[in-house]
C-alpha cells in the first residue's frame, strides 16, 4: 500500500485527517514461531482503537512493537513522523511520545508514588524538582488519586496502582497511549476505575490503543475496534459494524464466546 | 428491632473492634503448654535443661571466677592497637569522634527519608528503646572494653564520644538533606577524614597499627572498596559487551576457584609483578587489603548477579517504556532492587570477611587475634596456660562486631521493605 492510500484508509476510519502511526507490512518471530504475518494498521489523530483477539493472537506484540519493546523483524513502523530504526536516539524519541500501561502495573517499588510519576520528567527531560511535583500532582489529581502522593505502590490495591501507572505515562505527556490488557490483572470491582480513567483520557483527545477484552469499554468509547487472530488482522471496523454485522467467520465465533 | 425507639439525637455508640480472643497464659499452664506436652518432651526437657544448666554454670564460674584476666588488663592497650605509637594515641580518639559524628549525622538524615514514609503509612516512629537495642552488641563490647582498661580517661572519653554520635544525629534529623543518597556518601567521607586523622600531618602511617585497629580498617576499608568493585563486576558480568562480560567472568570465577590463603600469600609475593617496574613495593598492609578486596568483591559480584536476575522483567520494560537511559535504568531502577534483595547475603559476605582479617597474621601483621597469641609469650604471663583467656576475650570482640553487622542488616531488611509487603 501507498502511503497516500494508507493516509486515505486512515481518513476513511474515522474521519479526523493525519496519522498518528502508520504500521506496514509488520512480521515479528519469535524464534520460528511467526507472532506477525504482514500487519498493516494506520492510526490517526485521536483516534482510539481497541485491539481483541484471542490468546497468542499478537495483539500485545503488535503494540509493543511500536515502542520497541519488541524489535520487528520486517516491515515498517512510522510514529508521528518519526520512522522506528535501529539508531537509539530515535527509539528514545519515539518512547518521548508513547506511554505505555502495562497488564502487571510494573510500577517501581522502591519509589513513592509521586517518585514514580516524577522520575521521567526529572531524570529523561529534566525538570526541575518542584515543577516536576506540581506537574506530577496534576496527573495524579487526573486519575483521582492525589491523595496516595507519598505511598508506596505496594499499600496501594491494584485499581490504585493501574490509575499510578496511567499518570506516570501521562507525566511525559505523550502523543499516544498505549495499553496492554490494563484492567486483565484487577480484581472485578476495581476495573471501573482504571475503565474511567481511561474513558477520561479518550474524551481529552488522546491517540489510544487499548489490548482488552472490555467490550462495554471498546463500545463505547473506541472508535475502531480491531481483531486479530494468528498474528493477522482479521476483521477492523467501527464498534457498531463489529458487534452488529462482522463479517469473518472466526470474528463471530470469538464474539459468540465473550459476549 | 421492634418496640425500641431509637433517640436519632444520641449518637449511636460506636460497636467496638473485636479483636482476637486474648490468650494469656499463666507460667505454669504456659509449661505445661510447650515444655511437657509429652512424656518424651517432659524428658527431653529435663534433659537439655540440666545439660544447659551445667554449660552455663561452667562458662560463668570460668568467666568470673577461675579466669586470670589480669593478662587482658595488662595487654588491653596492646589488644585494641599494639605497637601503636602511645604518643599518638590521641589521633585514634580524635578519629573516634570524626567518626562517631559522620556516623551519627549520616544515620539521621537517612533516618528521615524513611520515618516520612512510615508515617504516611501510619507506622510508628521507632522508639529510643529500638536505636539502644540497635547498638547493643557494640555497647556491650565497649562497656566489657572500659572494664579491662580500668581507666577513668578512656571512660569520659568513651561517652563523650557517644554523646557526639547522639547530638549529629539529631543535627542530622534537623537538617533536611536534599538527597537522601548524600547521607550515606557523608558517612564514606567520615570515614576517609578519619582514617586521615590519624595518618595524615605527622601521623602513623597504616603499617604500623596493630590490634583491634587494624581489624576494623581492614575490614572497613575491605568492604568500602569491595562493595563498589563487585557490584561493578555483577553488571560487567551481565554486560552486552563480550569483552567486558569475559573478563569480569574470568575474575569472578578464577578468585572464587582459589582460597583465601592463597591470594594472601600471592600478594604478599606476586603484587609487584603487576606494577610498573620501579614502583616501590606496597607494603604488607596495603597487599592484605587488597588481597581481601579481591577476595571479596567476586563473591559480592555473585551475590549482586542473583538479585539482578531477581528483579522482574516488567521493571525494565517499564522503564524503557518512560524513556529512561539503559544507564539510568540501571542505577535508578535495577541496582536498588536487586541490592535490597540481597542485604542478607552481603552482610553474610561482610561478616566473612570481617572474621577473615584474623588470617593476615600469616603475612606477617598483628591484627587482633595474632595480638592475643602474642600475648600470652610475655615473659610475666607464658607458660601458663593463659591463651584460654586471650582467645575468649578475642572471640568475644569477633562476636560483638558480627552480631551487630548481623542486626544492622535485619534492621535495614525491614526498614527498606516499607511499602514492599
Amino acid at each position: 500500500m501507498t502511503e497516500e492510500a494508507l493516509t486515505a484508509e486512515a481518513t476513511e476510519a474515522h474521519g479526523t485527517g493525519e496519522p498518528m502511526i502508520v504500521i506496514e507490512d509488520l512480521s515479528k518471530w519469535f524464534g520460528d514461531f511467526q507472532a506477525l504475518k504482514d500487519v498493516d494498521l494506520v492510526i490517526g489523530k485521536q483516534e482510539v482503537v481497541v485491539v481483541c483477539g484471542p490468546s497468542g493472537s499478537g495483539k500485545s506484540t503488535l503494540i509493543r512493537c511500536i515502542n520497541r519493546l519488541e524489535q520487528h523483524d520486517k516491515g515498517r513502523i512510522v510514529v508521528d513522523g518519526i520512522e522506528l530504526t535501529n539508531d537509539l536516539r530515535n527509539i528514545q524519541e519515539i518512547r518521548r511520545e508513547v506511554g505505555m500501561v502495562f497488564q502487571q502495573f510494573n510500577l517501581f517499588p522502591h519509589l513513592t508514588v509521586l517518585e514514580n510519576v516524577t522520575l521521567a520528567p526529572r531524570h529523561v527531560r529534566r525538570a526541575a524538582k518542584a515543577k516536576a511535583n506540581e506537574a506530577a500532582m496534576k496527573q495524579l489529581e487526573r486519575v483521582r488519586i492525589p491523595e496516595q502522593a507519598n505511598k508506596f505502590p505496594g499499600q496501594l490495591s491494584g485499581g490504585q496502582q493501574q490509575r499510578v501507572a496511567i499518570a506516570r505515562a501521562l507525566a511525559m505527556e505523550p502523543k499516544i497511549m498505549l495499553f496492554d490488557e490494563p484492567t486483565s490483572a484487577l480484581d472485578p470491582e476495581m476495573i471501573k476505575e482504571v475503565l474511567e480513567a481511561m474513558v477520561d483520557l479518550a474524551q481529552s483527545g488522546m491517540t489510544m490503543i487499548v489490548v482488552t477484552h472490555e467490550m462495554g469499554f471498546a463500545r463505547e468509547v473506541a472508535s475502531r475496534i480491531v481483531f486479530m487472530a494468528d498474528g493477522e488482522i482479521v476483521e477492523a471496523g467501527t464498534p457498531e459494524h463489529f458487534f452488529t454485522n462482522p463479517r469473518e467467520e472466526r470474528t463471530k465465533q470469538f464474539l459468540a464466546q465473550i459476549l | 428491632m421492634s418496640g425500641v425507639r431509637l433517640d436519632l439525637q444520641e449518637p449511636l455508640p460506636v460497636p467496638e473492634t473485636e479483636g482476637p480472643p486474648a490468650r494469656r497464659l499463666d507460667a505454669r499452664a504456659w509449661a505445661r503448654e510447650n515444655l511437657f506436652s509429652s512424656k518424651l518432651n517432659g524428658v527431653l526437657t529435663v534433659v537439655f535443661g540440666l545439660l544447659l544448666a551445667w554449660v552455663a554454670y561452667r562458662m560463668f564460674r570460668f568467666v568470673f571466677v577461675d579466669a586470670r584476666w589480669e593478662i587482658i588488663e595488662r595487654n588491653i592497650t596492646n589488644l585494641l592497637v599494639y605497637q601503636f605509637p602511645r604518643g599518638e594515641l590521641w589521633r585514634v580518639w580524635a578519629a573516634l569522634y570524626v567518626l562517631a559524628a559522620s556516623v551519627g549525622f549520616g544515620v539521621g538524615a537517612a533516618g528521615r527519608r524513611s520515618s516520612l514514609a512510615a508515617e504516611a503509612d501510619g507506622v510508628p516512629r521507632q522508639g529510643r528503646s529500638m536505636v539502644l537495642r540497635r547498638v547493643g552488641p557494640l555497647l556491650v563490647l565497649v562497656v566489657v572494653l572500659l572494664v579491662f582498661a580500668q581507666s577513668l580517661t578512656a571512660t569520659l572519653l568513651v561517652a563523650g564520644v557517644a554523646a557526639t554520635a547522639v547530638l549529629f544525629r539529631v543535627v542530622g534529623q534537623r537538617v533536611p538533606l536534599r538527597r537522601a543518597r548524600l547521607a550515606s556518601l557523608l558517612v564514606l567521607v567520615g570515614i576517609a577524614a578519619a582514617y586521615l586523622t590519624i595518618t595524615a600531618f605527622g601521623g602513623v602511617p597504616r603499617d604500623r597499627w596493630g590490634g583491634l585497629l587494624l581489624t576494623a580498617f581492614l575490614a572497613i576499608g575491605g568492604i568500602v572498596i569491595s562493595f563498589p568493585l563487585g557490584v561493578l563486576l555483577a553488571l560487567g558480568r551481565r554486560s552486552s559487551f563480550p569483552a567486558v562480560r569475559i573478563v569480569c567472568t574470568a575474575y569472578i570465577e578464577l578468585i572464587r576457584g582459589v582460597p583465601l590463603i592463597t591470594i594472601l600469600f600471592m600478594s604478599a609475593f606476586a603484587l609487584g609483578f603487576f606494577l610498573p617496574p620501579g614502583s616501590e613495593r606496597p607494603s604488607a598492609v596495603t597487599r592484605a587489603l587488597v588481597a581481601l578486596v579481591f577476595f571479596t568483591a567476586a563473591y559480592v559480584a555473585e551475590i549482586v548477579r542473583g538479585g539482578l536476575q531477581g528483579v522482574p522483567r516488567g521493571q525494565l520494560e517499564a522503564a524503557q517504556a518512560i524513556g529512561l537511559s539503559p544507564l539510568k535504568t540501571t542505577r535508578l531502577i535495577v541496582l536498588p532492587q536487586a541490592l535490597r534483595n540481597v542485604i542478607p547475603a552481603l552482610v553474610g559476605q561482610f561478616i566473612s570477611l570481617f572474621k577473615d582479617t584474623s588470617l593476615v597474621f600469616i603475612v606477617g601483621l598483628t591484627e587482633l587475634l595474632a595480638v592475643a597469641q602474642n600475648i600470652t609469650k610475655q615473659s610475666d604471663f607464658v607458660a601458663q596456660g593463659l591463651f584460654v583467656e586471650t582467645l575468649i576475650f578475642a572471640a568475644f570482640v569477633y562476636w560483638a562486631g558480627s552480631y551487630w553487622m548481623s542486626r544492622e542488616s535485619q534492621r535495614l531488611e525491614t526498614r527498606l521493605g516499607v511499602g514492599v509487603r
